[in-house]
């Protein structure tokens, strides 16, 4: 299915979280003045006043999930645009293999690559279940992200994240979270406006040290949209919303006096591509016409991107690796079909034998061609990755009007937050580098 | 690029005669199976020589001047060319081997030398002297001189290139192509020389013609604004040297070589008018066997100028000529080599509308990369998550497409001329440049596409016009989608003809220019009818180039003026128009 694949969320699966989130015996439900519900870990549901350690730097991760670079303009999104000239602007910049939701959210708070986080896609094979599914398990990230760091420091930490999937793969991990409690139908996310409350409401309530937030309607706009005649339209009328919010959000800061301690990073997990009807790649049937192949390989759709899976005899991996590579390399859209053992990809186990990603223009629909992936705006092929990413602010960490030719990644989020509040970092713990 | 070719009365030479002496022999083996290595080489880099010449020259030693090029972060390519006797000149096969020594410092009076050495030339390579200086200091600016029988050459400056992975504020080259000599002086080269803002200086090509005398002058009627050397069109390994020396005689070319480090491609000229990988425009069978022809022409380059054939200073250790230069995380220039490798150019007309895909410029057996450049180009775009912000294209020939509607067909000749867009029925393609490969186009720019590689900067030179283009994939969408994988700016020309020298019309200019635009949306400027150079600035936001304009070309003290400015912001591969001209 799609990269981000569609939501199921129904009013009985939110009551169904809630109650999980209430029996949780590490959180507590607080109603915010807002009339809002956050969960919180026990014992962190105090004000900000009570917050420690005491300084006044505030961070905040705003994820435009899915908005392409070229799409911060002065008219269009007049907000970003001026944060983004008002601040540091890495034009270069790029999401990471596979151009995902989930694995560049993680990437952004562990700071480390797929092979050393455990979550290379979106949707993968899991071997153990014998099936196919989201990472959107706690217990998917191998390792420890930014926000515990911070927790364990004694800094507060929130999550308010749009869609489901990353509810669930952050899980209990923030001081304070959000979690929707309903998502639109057929978008299958909590809309801006829910999440840009969400994320008010948290500040007043708690003022956490940092917030991860994910505004989703940019990318489900582009998702979602069957039609492609007003795909433009749409688009366009959620950038402006959506940035719009940011500029309420970025007012609020400065109003309140808490921008002069803030740094606010601004950038999207991956781009977006939009394929026409007849652009469709279905490996799944060739792969089970071939002989070696047939009945032993499993494809985990991740819209730009095919993960593939040699569930044969280990003895054969090798050859069947590149059987998959000549199949997939043969057929139209296919862009390169990469041996996951590639050094420099760096996807860890979990993302199959082999990686497949398809041409610009293009989509995966696996294993079913009419039924698996039918909507035309896709992600996690490489014509996707350029991203907008820049931080504002009124903190002196954060240098006005500087452009850098650096190539800034997703995965340099976590060691900016963690120099931000001066926390020591050992040379190797992260893949990616402070930006500030 | 296509240009006036000589009158096929005239008597052109057929120098295949080899020159004698010890020049002989290097151009026997050139002419043979193969160029051979140098027979002079570095003697050393610490200064130890046999045999150091004691005696000093009466006459003029240094009399070609002084260049660089190639600038990496620790070494920077050094040239000129001795003359031990009188008449030991250029191509003559004359004059004994001498030792020169060189010096590189810090400052200009050679008080804090920081890399020395001599080196050891002779009539087989035409006493010419190249050598890679090393242990420099990245980013940083030296002065370099050499010495030999007595007498100091002028003092060049050269720049390195910053360490890799530097943060720059900023790049600057000066951007030239197409000088010919007979057609004018090189009043852009004398205004380059005196700017002191530049780092290094890019040459698209088209650094010297091949003509007789006569053949290819200035304006319609050809006025030789000063004759080149030799009188005939060069084919001979003599020939060929005694060009390149001409030029570097030429005051303006000398004090810009001096002043900056040059990177340098060649286009067609520097071997013979429109050459293809098996032969040219401008070559029968009469002038021998082309390929022969073409490594004379190899050599002498490769002898006079301050460039790494195969990454090496050495001679006859390869011809290859593409390569890239990094300046930090800023830019990589990476320069092609449009003419060694392609396919011939097509003879038939492409069917309307063009390019269709059933055209034989559309045909994907044809290349003007050649297939190994094509992976080392594609592999200049995607090298990983450390390859620097700006990847720019040193691209001899235009590369956007340029499609028409309906130019007056009085217009189509002169067009032609200067730029060889239109085939004589009007239909829309140039066979010469990338519009008579679109396979190859469609390939590069589909990487682009396929990668979403941003800020790519093709920088052109060939068509004797100032250009600045968006790249879009499909010209008919682009207007309502805007898709662009690029940005193309071209050059103007040193001195060679244009539109209105061809047409001696030039009122005629602005309409040519009109239809253009109005058919070709994602053109933003053209200028058809102006000389001069191009100042390009890289900033981490942006890419700036100059368009600057000379007066007369056969006035050696013409003034020049800017014209014009476009800009590309980064990631947005779109063109737009600058008030000002960048602060020198």
């Amino acid at each position: 299915m799609c990269q981000d694949a569609p939501l199921t969320g129904t009013p009985e699966r939110a009551a169904r979280r809630l109650a999980e989130i209430q029996a949780s015996r590490r959180t507590v439900l607080t109603a915010a003045a807002s009339g809002l519900a956050f969960s919180s870990a026990l014992g962190a549901a105090a004000p900000a006043s009570a917050a420690s350690p005491k300084t006044r730097k505030r961070c905040y991760v705003l994820v435009t999930d899915g908005c392409r670079p070229d799409e911060i303009e002065p008219t269009l999104t007049p907000n970003l645009h001026a944060l983004r000239e008002g601040g540091m602007y890495w034009p270069r910049a790029t999401s990471m293999p596979v151009m995902e939701t989930i694995p560049n959210h993680v990437m952004m708070m562990t700071g480390v690559r797929p092979d050393r986080s455990g979550v290379p896609a979106n949707s993968f094979y899991d071997r153990e279940l014998g099936e196919i599914r989201d990472m959107d398990q706690p217990s998917d990230i191998r390792v420890k992200t930014v926000i515990e760091r911070l927790n364990k420091r004694g800094f507060t930490t929130g999550t308010v994240l749009s869609k489901e999937y990353l509810v669930g793969i952050f899980g209990e991990r923030a001081t304070h979270r959000w979690e929707p409690e309903l998502y639109i139908p057929v978008s299958e996310h909590a809309p801006d406006l829910m999440t840009y409350n969400a994320l008010t409401s948290m500040v007043d309530e708690f003022d956490p040290h940092l917030v991860f937030v994910n505004l989703g309607d940019i990318d489900r706009v582009g998702h979602t949209d069957l039609t492609g005649t007003n795909l433009r339209l749409l688009r366009q009328a959620a950038l402006l919303d959506t940035d719009n919010l940011v500029g309420q959000f970025i007012d609020g800061l400065k109003s309140s006096g808490a921008w002069e301690h803030s740094m606010v990073i601004v950038l999207a997990d991956h781009s977006m591509d939009w394929s026409i009807p007849t652009n469709v790649i279905t490996l799944q049937g060739a792969m089970d016409e071939d002989p070696l192949l047939g009945g032993n390989v499993v494809i985990a759709d991740n819209g730009g991107a095919d993960l593939v899976y040699w569930t044969g005899p280990k003895s054969k991996l090798d050859k069947a690796v590149k059987r998959i590579q000549e199949i997939a390399e043969a057929t139209p859209g296919v862009l390169k079909a990469w041996d996951r053992r590639t050094p420099w990809l760096r996807l860890g186990p979990e993302s199959g034998d082999v990686v497949v990603f398809c041409q610009a223009g293009w989509r995966f629909s696996d294993p079913d061609p009419l039924t698996s992936n039918p909507i035309p705006g896709n992600h996690g092929h490489p014509a996707t990755r350029s991203i907008p990413f820049f931080i504002g602010g009124g903190h002196p960490a954060v240098k006005a009007g500087k452009v850098f030719s650096a190539h800034a990644r997703t995965v340099d989020v976590a060691p900016t937050v963690a120099k931000f509040f001066g926390m020591r970092t050992p040379a190797k713990r992260y893949d990616g580098k402070p930006r500030i | 690029m296509t240009s006036s070719k000589p009158p096929t009365s005239s008597p052109l030479p057929r120098r295949t005669v080899l020159a004698t002496g010890a020049a002989g022999a290097a151009a026997a083996s050139v002419l043979g199976t193969g160029v051979r290595a140098a027979d002079a080489e570095q003697v050393s880099q610490s200064g130890q020589s046999g045999a150091a010449e004691r005696g000093k020259a009466n006459h003029p030693v240094f009399q070609h001047g002084v260049a660089s090029g190639d600038p990496l972060p620790r070494r920077v390519v050094i040239w000129t060319r001795v003359t031990p006797a009188p008449d030991a000149t250029p191509g003559s096969g004359k004059g004994k081997p001498v030792t020169v020594t060189w010096q590189v410092a810090k400052d200009a009076t050679f008080k804090k030398v920081v890399s020395k050495g001599r080196f050891r030339t002779s009539a087989g390579r035409d006493h010419t002297v190249k050598l890679d200086a090393k242990g420099l200091t990245p980013g940083k600016e030296y002065f370099y001189r050499f010495i030999a029988l007595g007498q100091k050459s002028p003092v060049g400056r050269l720049r390195t290139a910053p360490r890799k992975r530097a943060a720059l504020d900023n790049l600057r080259f000066g951007v030239v192509s197409c000088a010919n000599l007979e057609a004018g002086f090189f009043t852009s080269y004398r205004g380059l020389a005196a700017r002191e803002d530049l780092h290094a200086i890019l040459h698209l090509g088209d650094y010297l013609y091949e003509y007789p005398t006569g053949g290819y002058g200035m304006g319609p009627d050809n006025v030789v604004v000063r004759p080149h050397d030799p009188p005939t069109e060069m084919v001979s390994l003599e020939d060929y040297r005694r060009r390149h020396a001409n030029y570097k005689t030429d005051p303006d070319l000398q004090a810009l070589h001096a002043r900056y480090s040059w990177i340098l491609t060649w286009d067609d000229h520097e071997v013979t008018n429109d050459q293809w990988k098996a032969g040219a425009e401008n070559h029968d069978e009469s002038e021998g066997d082309y390929k022969k022809r073409r490594a004379r022409a190899h050599r002498a380059y490769d002898e006079w100028m301050p460039v790494r054939m195969d990454g090496t200073a050495a001679l006859g250790d390869g011809t290859r000529l593409y390569r890239r230069l990094r300046f930090g995380n800023l830019a990589e220039v990476s320069m092609l080599d449009l003419r060694t490798y392609r396919d011939e150019q097509v003879s038939t007309l492409a069917p309307t509308p063009v390019p269709a895909l059933e055209a034989e410029v559309s045909d994907p057996s044809r290349s003007i990369t050649g297939k190994k450049q094509m992976a080392w180009l594609k592999e200049s775009l995607t090298r990983g998550d450390h390859a620097p912000q700006w990847k720019v294209i040193g691209n001899p020939v235009m590369i956007a497409p340029v499609t028409f509607g309906d130019l007056p067909n009085d217009l189509i000749d002169p067009v032609n001329d200067v730029a060889g867009i239109l085939p004589a029925d009007g239909l829309p393609y140039n066979v010469d440049q990338w519009d008579g490969y679109t396979a190859d186009r469609r390939e590069v720019l589909g990487h682009i596409r396929d990668h979403q590689v941003k800020d790519v900067l093709f920088i052109t030179g060939d068509i004797h016009s100032g250009w600045a283009c968006e790249l879009p994939l499909d010209t008919s969408t682009q207007p309502a989608y805007g898709d662009s994988y690029g940005v193309e700016f071209v050059c103007s020309s040193v001195t060679s003809n244009n539109l209105k020298d061809i047409t001696g019309a030039p009122q005629v200019t602005p309409l040519v220019e009109s239809v253009i635009l109005a058919n070709n949306r994602h053109i933003k400027y053209l200028d058809f009818d102006n000389h001069g150079y191009s100042v390009l600035d890289i900033t981490p936001e942006r890419a700036q180039m100059d368009w600057f304009v000379i007066g007369a070309r056969d006035d050696a003290n013409t003034p020049i003026e800017w014209t014009t400015s476009y800009e590309t912001l980064a990631g947005t591969g779109r063109v737009t128009s600058v008030d000002a001209p960048l602060e020198a």
